[in-house]
């Protein structure tokens, strides 16, 4: 390439090439454009109009029940958005022909589908796990005069986001085979919405599916609000987080081998 | 590239076959070093698959294809370092504006030194003339804007090998001129690559030719071996008068291979064939005016790229040169 003299060439070797600059454009896609706001003020607006409706009311509930109905809220609907998103990562950029453009360039396909984990895992993480946590505690904290552990504060944040996470990497993994956008949002909001309905058919799904981490069953307060109050920890929720983690990264691994037979 | 090498792109054996459907069929090419080499076919001849392959965008299902000495499967990453690209319909972030998406693309190349990169971006933008529209949103351009952004995206790492499918496609004669200088003025640093469908434009940039037909090589050669024509050299009579008998004083000849005849209102016009130009050239003439016949029009038969073209394509013949 003559003519290039002043430059620094790009010398990376393996499997991580173009994943910065891949990188760089996915965070710039959430974070400088409108989308990140335009997604703290949904998922903002949905956990806090609903909470502050029903914690501001005169007869507030007890604040165990406040807890589970922002869990609902804050952990289970934003993963509608993570799949609605997540399809659109690969299967629009499959459709629309800008993945073939990117992949004509010097970058491998393990670092295409990683840069898509990471941005979205980012962007999703700051606005629909971050802000409407904190609105929803905030509120939770103002009605109830409650003061929480930071620790715990953490810990539930990262369970609901690991929670997110499975329908992310479930979807970016279902992209990888499926052309059309049907399949690839279908099955995972299927799983999203049939998970009770499957658990209570088959009672050992609990440990495969992501349900019992945000979302109560029975009497038993999920993982993310054990986290969140300093309760004891239900043994059985902590497999289930474990199981979650692993069947993730499994996802994101076969969306790699799977990407990688990919041909545009 | 090697000095040993002077091929830029060899393909041997290359095929591709998609479920029942032989999209390309044992492609043999070479392409020289900093030669525009126009790649023709008719639309699913299998230009863009071969494209692709190129590229390892797609796995051939046998035969190999080399760029700069390297495999296209295998080395896939190195070779698209060295490649400049435009696809036959650019795509490009929406979210993004077209300075966005050069520096973006120029990003894959260098690490910096951010000036560097903002002139070359500059650079690429006045080249397609769009510095104007720089700072727009992708999503308001109009499909020759793309196309021009496409071509300036292609270029921004100075490629040693530049790949056009369909440059011209969607633009406007001006833009066609454009794209052609643009191409005329790269070839000193970059072997082109470049797929079309206006084969005016390939008779006018092209030193090499390759068409394909049915995902096989029909014709391959320098542009003038082509245009030379595969039906060897003719010459084209339009007479009135006592044809027959001059019909058959030219059909005596030792050097007039055959004469195929037709008739248009009361002008006979024939097209004579011949093995010896330079006995034609001084004696067929002469010998018509001799005879009891009006000589309307003669002239040697030109070919252009349309006539070898669709000779190819409709005829079957394979002019491999």
């Amino acid at each position: 390439m003559s003519g290039n003299e002043a430059f620094e060439i790009v010398s990376e070797r393996g499997w991580s090439r173009g994943l910065n600059t891949m990188l760089r454009s996915g965070l710039a896609r959430w974070f400088k454009t409108r989308m990140w706001w335009i997604q703290c003020l949904i998922w903002g607006s949905l956990v806090g109009s609903i909470l502050a409706t029903i914690a501001f009311n005169p007869q507030p509930p007890p604040p165990a029940d406040l807890y589970m109905i922002f869990m609902v809220f804050v952990g289970l609907f934003p993963a509608v958005g993570v799949v609605i998103i997540m399809q659109d990562a690969l299967v629009g950029e499959k459709r629309e022909g800008t993945a073939a453009w990117v992949l004509s360039k010097p970058l491998t396909r393990p670092a295409f589908v990683l840069s898509k984990v990471i941005a979205n895992s980012l962007g999703i993480l700051v606005t629909m796990v971050i802000v409407p946590f904190i609105l929803g505690v905030a509120i939770i904290t103002i009605v109830t005069k409650s003061t929480l552990n930071p620790l715990g504060y953490l810990e539930a944040i990262g369970v609901i986001f690991i929670s997110d996470f499975f329908f992310l990497a479930l979807t970016l993994m279902l992209g990888t085979f499926f052309d059309s956008r049907g399949p690839v949002i279908g099955i995972p909001l299927g799983i999203l919405f049939m998970q009770q309905n499957l658990i209570g058919f088959l009672p050992a799904l609990r440990y495969v599916l992501p349900w019992t981490l945000v979302v109560p069953i029975g009497n038993t307060n999920p993982l993310a609000i054990s986290f969140l109050l300093k309760t004891p920890l239900p043994q059985d929720q902590l497999i289930t987080l474990a199981a979650i983690v692993i069947e993730s990264i499994l996802f994101v691994f076969i969306g790699l081998w799977r990407f990688n037979r990919e041909e545009f | 590239m090697s000095q040993i090498n002077a091929y830029v792109i060899e393909t041997h054996g290359l095929s591709k076959t998609y479920k029942n459907l032989q999209a390309l069929n044992v492609l043999d090419l070479k392409v020289h070093q900093n030669s525009i080499f126009g790649f023709l076919g008719p639309n699913g001849a299998g230009k863009t698959t071969t494209i692709k392959l190129m590229l390892g965008l797609t796995r051939p299902t046998a035969g190999t294809a080399t760029i700069f000495g390297m495999d296209s499967v295998t080395n896939s990453v190195d070779i698209r370092a060295r490649i400049g690209y435009l696809p036959q319909e650019p795509h490009f972030y929406e979210y993004m504006t077209a300075r966005q998406t050069l520096r973006f693309t120029a990003e894959f190349f260098f690490k910096g030194p951010k000036k560097a990169i903002d002139e070359r971006v500059e650079e690429m933008l006045g080249l397609v003339d769009l510095s104007d529209k720089a700072d727009r949103s992708i999503k308001t351009f109009s499909g020759g804007e793309r196309q021009r952004l496409g071509i300036a995206q292609a270029q921004v790492n100075y490629p040693d090998l530049l790949i056009l499918d369909e440059p011209a496609a969607s633009l406007d004669p001006l833009g066609r001129r454009d794209v052609l200088e643009v191409m005329s003025r790269l070839r000193k640093y970059s072997t082109i690559f470049y797929s079309t469908h206006i084969l005016d434009d390939v008779q006018r940039v092209s030193d090499t030719v390759v068409i394909l037909n049915k995902g096989k090589l029909v014709a391959q050669g320098p542009i003038e071996e082509l245009l030379a024509g595969s039906e060897g050299i003719i010459y084209i009579i339009h007479l009135k008068g006592d044809v027959d008998l001059a019909l058959n004083i030219v059909q005596s000849l030792p050097w007039v291979s055959g004469i195929k005849t037709s008739q248009n209102n009361d002008e006979s016009i024939w097209q004579v064939s011949v093995t010896d130009p330079e006995a034609a050239e001084s004696q067929l003439l002469k010998l018509l005016v001799n005879q009891p016949v009006v000589v309307n029009e003669y002239r040697r038969k030109q070919y252009d790229l349309e006539d070898v073209f669709m000779q190819v394509i409709e005829g079957g013949q394979d002019v491999r040169k």
